[in-house]
């Protein structure tokens, strides 16, 4: 009986801490050709929009930008801010929350715009949101 | 000898009325300045009968939001110089919670005056009420939200702060407590 209870905690956990890296996505296809990144992070218990924000990030990169992310020019990152392995990377883009942050980068340089303020201002509107997003993403890409 | 009295009389008199208009516009900043004073006094017991406040009128940017305020409202109640606005839906996250716990916060931590006062208004308001629909069209705010407004001469100035909440209110409050504090500080001056 005692095992048994240990199994279902131990499944409990595993299914717990798999659930957490489901929701990670890293797409970076060539670091060499890299221009563009777009990040966006969030935490373990999510809301309707910080969930509705990430699909239509998704949104975004499926329609307008497929193949420079199979290129390589654009990176997309979707991360749990909170888990461990992902402090690093939060820390250096200051995402202790929901974030959304595009970089442009130059060699070794980068430089960061958060659009957070943007992303919950916007994302009522999903159209609007993608239509904003993209541009950016095209202003950074020249 | 005549006409060097007669001069002598002209020049005196002239530098008389010179004299006398100095006298005036030293005493008009006087005037100036107790009026000013005087709004200020009043101001500070604003809670009070503000229907007094009526001609002075500062040229200084506080004192001319006061008398502003009080002509425009023409209520016992001073309108607020900054106001701030939390929306939110029914289903709330912890986020959410947390926007609003560390606005609470900033606000009885270090405007607690200006709350008391009037000075700042705070409200929380759930979007998902039709009482509040009309307010929460004009701030666009369909669930979560976070607005900092300032009226001056009846015009407002919004900064929507909703995205430092979701970023740094649940995990980094001190730096979202910070941005908050600092807009007001801001809008307040």
């Amino acid at each position: 009986m005692k095992n048994i209870a240990f199994i279902f905690l131990g499944l409990f956990f595993s299914f717990q801490v798999f659930a957490q890296k489901d929701t990670d996505t890293v797409i970076s296809n060539n670091p060499q050709k890299l221009k563009v990144k777009l990040l966006y992070f969030h935490i373990t218990n999510r809301c309707n929009t910080c969930r509705s924000i990430e699909a239509a990030v998704r949104k975004t990169i499926d329609e307008n930008f497929k193949t420079e992310l199979d290129s390589g020019i654009i990176d997309l990152y979707i991360l749990n801010c909170e888990l461990p392995e992902n402090k690093t990377i939060s820390e250096k883009y200051q995402a202790y929350g929901a974030t959304l942050a595009v970089t442009k980068v130059v060699g070794v340089k980068e430089k960061t715009d958060d659009l957070t303020n943007f992303a919950f201002a916007k994302i009522h509107d999903e159209k609007v949101f993608v239509s904003e997003l993209k541009s950016k993403i095209q202003e950074l890409l020249k | 000898m005549l006409r060097k009295s007669a001069i002598i009389l002209f020049v005196v008199f002239v530098t008389t009325l010179l004299l006398t208009g100095c006298g005036s516009s030293g005493k008009s900043d006087k005037t100036n300045n107790d009026s000013t004073q005087q709004v200020n006094a009043v101001s500070d017991s604003i809670s009070g009968n503000n229907d007094s406040i009526t001609s002075p009128v500062s040229t200084t940017k506080n004192d001319t939001l006061k008398v502003n305020n009080t002509s425009a409202s023409n209520t016992k109640i001073a309108k607020p110089k900054v106001e701030v606005y939390y929306f939110h839906g029914a289903n709330r996250c912890v986020s959410c919670i947390a926007i609003e716990d560390a606005t609470k916060k900033t606000l009885n931590t270090y405007f607690k005056n200006e709350l008391a006062k009037g000075t700042i208004k705070f409200k929380i308001i759930n979007v998902e009420e039709d009482a509040n629909k009309a307010i929460s069209e004009k701030y666009q705010a369909f669930g979560s939200a976070l607005f900092v407004t300032q009226i001056f001469n009846g015009k407002e100035t919004k900064t929507d702060l909703t995205g430092d909440g979701f970023k740094y209110a649940k995990n980094k409050e001190e730096k979202f407590i910070e941005i908050l504090k600092n807009k007001i500080s801001e809008y307040l001056k």
